[in-house]
């Protein structure tokens, strides 16, 4: 039968967030969605990677959080959380940590007793540190044995140099140097309410609020805000990390270009996913379909505060890693001299429309938009700006960002495989 | 809670609607009853590649992912075991887009010689990289391997050797897309802001003109009991030894199924569960544990799996289980405990209902195990559950001679 006439979504409609201050400054935004008897709370603290002084404090402070506070137990705290059928989830990046916790709307006040522990009043117990150190070091230890796991790292420290504190990376055996006081100093330092916003949705009552509100109150207050300062990057273009016995090659090709905030961030958005974005990408259709190199490959743009790059990944064959490189090269080569036919650049506008579209879908996902775009300075208005500016995109834009940002001369390769 | 109505289309073709009125997002989700399970041994990983070629497009339809794109939808698919699952989202406006290409790739699918090729070559890729270059990649393999002797189950969904793949034939593989891809063999479920009319309508005019060619499909050996304990040592270059103890236990509608899930949450459901809580936090014997059932169609297993630490010695670990294990027999269990996981599993049916490609997921896999009411009726089951039963369950599952036990060693 004949195929159906397609509809464009030209325009998405997000509520917006309202914004709450609480009396020590912190931001509490509340996106209500009556409709869902859920209720999610995420606190987000400027205290990724980046802010630590002592390997693995950030991601560890993060983690036990709910590990032991003044009035409970972590055996108490998890028995609370699993008794109501809520749960929390912790994130971390090189910027930020964020602390989300999820319930249902009828057991919230139950919840919230927790979660002001968690956030206000942890401990971290010297014996749940010791728990914690070893299991996260056999975890790591196993993760390295994998060859993408070592070229995401690799890849970090090519882009930015080995001690950068956006590309560095330690040792497993730096887990033993960690104890209950350096956790407590980073969290002293980085858990307060000059680095805290708050961000809540689902079903946001008068009681919800009033007591998030309550809670964020609570935080202390330094008036030292220790800036970070970026050291400028030191790239090394072409690594390669012998790894014997792997039956694959992982490889990490990419260039630094800028974050979020930059004029030129959402067109190279467009660039990336045309490039390696969807599945019927220029780079799987290259590498899986026609090569069977590949299971997958994929290219994004990857945002932090202060930096962001194109990565492009994949893992191919050991027998065949040169001529996927070549393959890798020649796409993008293509991308710098040949201009991108309309019909495909409208497809690849419309997967992005849709993808903002299902992100959205659901009181969660509009919660995390939010975050991101709160955290970029923007409001939710910027949803509707970033698809029009997706969809003003043309063929010659893409042209001539390829020509600019991707001159072979400036991409870093990573490779990680067994050469011998 | 999720509403539904269920309606056959006369070429077999179940159609389900669920009405989503806060959604702008349509799901539309066609489920195969097709799995590893329904394999030729000498041709395990079939049901898997196959479903890899149903992206490869069909004469009438040569790309079938881009229309999907252009509709700002997103597809994918799983095949396990048991069935094959094609699911599409995308903005409701667009919904009929979905069912076209479904219903044109139900008949028309280009199988040549050429694109059979290369999606070999991709899902041996695949197998490669999923569990040969992976740490522990093959224990599932091997675990299962030991626990099913007759059972199809005896194979994992990737199959049993990437030659499996490269040997597979054209007419073997046209022979599995006539046998198992037809209106009859399949399942339509939808959730979006629709009427039920409105969606079977629509199946209708997408699905009602194909006709139907089912042929008897071969009934599925079942495995035997178990009379005597077995066991497996095997030595890997990883980091960690891991020991895995499965049991047999009883079949997707059974009531042992429910008694089985609802031990693994005493044992596993969240950080403050038994396992997690002694065998981790108190004891310090393990990196990491788990207790699972495998939710299989047929009778599944019942797995205990821990990552010991380098102190704990491989006894001290079994040991560990077959004590937990005994507290489970003797009915030390609290109702306090008891209410516990059966309120987490009321809210996590309730976090599983909030978008519409789970809805309709679920939809489509309850009316495959054959009783599209349970989607309903699990969280009153599940309430109703007694710790009698529970001990009694543990009684008749965890017996030494029903259990398979791995020990995949770290190498020195």
């Amino acid at each position: 039968m004949k195929q159906p006439p397609l509809i464009t979504p030209s325009q998405i409609v997000v509520p917006a967030a309202e914004r709450h201050t609480a009396s020590n400054g912190t931001s509490i935004y509340a996106i209500n969605c009556p409709e869902y008897e859920v209720v999610r709370i995420s606190f987000v603290f400027h205290a990724g990677t980046i802010t630590q002084c002592h390997p693995f404090a950030a991601s560890a402070t993060a983690n036990m959080l709910a590990e032991g506070t003044e009035l409970y137990s972590s055996q108490q705290i998890a028995e609370k959380l699993d008794y109501y059928g809520s749960y929390f989830d912790i994130n971390i990046d090189r910027d930020y940590a964020y602390i989300t916790f999820c319930c249902l709307s009828k057991f919230f006040t139950q919840t919230a007793e927790v979660i002001e522990q968690v956030i206000l009043h942890p401990t971290f117990p010297e014996s749940e540190v010791e728990t914690y150190k070893a299991k996260r070091k056999q975890q790591l230890s196993i993760e390295r044995r994998k060859v993408e796991t070592l070229a995401r790292e690799n890849f970090a420290r090519a882009m930015f140099g080995d001690s950068h504190p956006y590309g560095i990376s330690y040792s497993e055996e730096r887990y033993d140097t960690l104890s209950s006081e350096i956790l407590r100093n980073h969290y002293s330092r980085c858990y307060t309410a000059e680095r805290c916003m708050v961000v809540c949705s689902g079903t946001i009552s008068e009681e919800v609020l009033s007591r998030t509100r309550q809670i964020a109150e609570q935080l202390s207050s330094s008036p030292l805000l220790d800036t970070i300062t970026i050291p400028t990057f030191d790239t090394t273009h072409d690594v390669r990390i012998n790894h014997s016995g792997a039956v694959q090659s992982s490889i990490r090709m990419g260039r630094m270009l800028f974050p979020r905030t930059h004029e030129d961030f959402i067109p190279m958005q467009v660039l990336a996913t045309l490039l390696g974005g969807y599945f019927g990408s220029r780079l799987m259709q290259n590498l899986r379909e026609q090569n069977g190199f590949t299971y997958g490959v994929f290219s994004a743009m990857v945002n932090f505060q202060q930096a962001g790059y194109l990565a492009i990944a994949t893992q191919v064959g050991k027998e065949i890693t040169e001529r996927a490189l070549g393959e890798i090269a020649h796409e993008i080569d293509q991308l710098r001299t040949t201009l991108v036919e309309q019909e495909e650049l409208e497809l690849v506008k419309n997967i992005m429309a849709g993808e903002m579209m299902r992100i959205l879908d659901g009181p969660f996902g509009i919660a995390d938009v939010t975050t991101e775009n709160i955290l970029c300075g923007f409001d939710n208005s910027h949803i509707q700006h970033n698809l029009e500016r997706i969809r003003q995109t043309t063929p010659d834009e893409i042209l001539s960002l390829a020509q600019r940002y991707l001159n072979p001369a400036d991409l870093v390769t990573v490779v990680v495989g067994d050469f011998e | 809670m999720i509403t539904y109505d269920k309606t056959t289309l006369s070429n077999g073709l179940t159609v389900i609607a669920n009405r989503d009125k806060a959604s702008r997002m349509a799901a539309v989700n066609l489920l195969y009853k097709v799995g590893a399970r329904n394999e030729n041994p000498s041709r395990t990983g079939l049901a898997h590649l196959f479903e890899h070629l149903m992206f490869r497009g069909t004469h009438q339809v040569p790309d079938f992912d881009t229309p999907v794109q252009m509709a700002c939808g997103e597809n994918n698919a799983f095949t396990n075991n048991d069935y094959t699952d094609f699911y599409i989202t995308l903005p409701c406006d667009n919904i009929e887009t979905a069912l076209w290409l479904e219903s044109d790739r139900m008949t028309g699918l280009n199988l040549s010689e050429e694109a059979c090729q290369i999606e070999k070559r991709v899902v041996i890729e695949e197998f490669r990289q999923r569990y040969l270059n992976q740490p522990y990649g093959d224990l599932n393999m091997l675990l299962r391997s030991m626990v099913y002797k007759k059972h199809p189950y005896r194979w994992a969904t990737i199959g049993i050797a990437p030659e499996h793949i490269e040997q597979a034939t054209i007419e073997e593989i046209r022979g599995f897309y006539a046998r198992f891809y037809h209106p009859s063999n399949a399942i339509l479920s939808v959730s979006g802001d629709f009427s039920s009319e409105k969606i079977f309508s629509l199946a209708e005019k997408w699905f009602g003109e194909i006709t139907d060619k089912a042929q008897a499909i071969d009934a599925i050996p079942q495995e035997p009991a178990q009379i005597e304990a077995r066991r497996l040592e095997v030595e890997r270059d990883v980091p960690a030894t891991t020991i895995v103890i499965a049991f047999h236990m009883g079949n997707r509608l059974s009531h042992d199924f429910f008694l089985g899930d609802m031990t693994s949450d005493l044992l596993a459901g969240g950080d403050s569960a038994r396992l997690y809580e002694r065998l981790i936090k108190r004891n310090r014997l393990f990196a990491s544990v788990n207790a699972y059932i495998s939710g299989d169609v047929d009778c599944g297993m019942f797995v205990f799996t821990g990552q010991l630490l380098p102190t704990t010695t491989e006894a001290e670990a079994e040991a560990a289980f077959w004590e937990e294990i005994d507290k489970l027999k003797s009915g030390e269990i609290s109702d306090y405990e008891l209410e516990k996981v059966k309120n987490k599993f009321e809210a996590n049916t309730l976090f599983g209902e909030l978008n519409v490609m789970n809805k309709a997921m679920n939809l489509g896999y309850y009316e495959m195990i054959g009783d599209l009411g349970l989607i309903n009726r699990e969280v009153d089951i599940y309430r109703s559950l007694a710790r009698e039963e529970v001990a009694d369950f543990s009684q008749h599952i965890f017996r030494t001679e029903n259990s398979s036990t791995l020990i995949y060693r770290a190498k020195q």
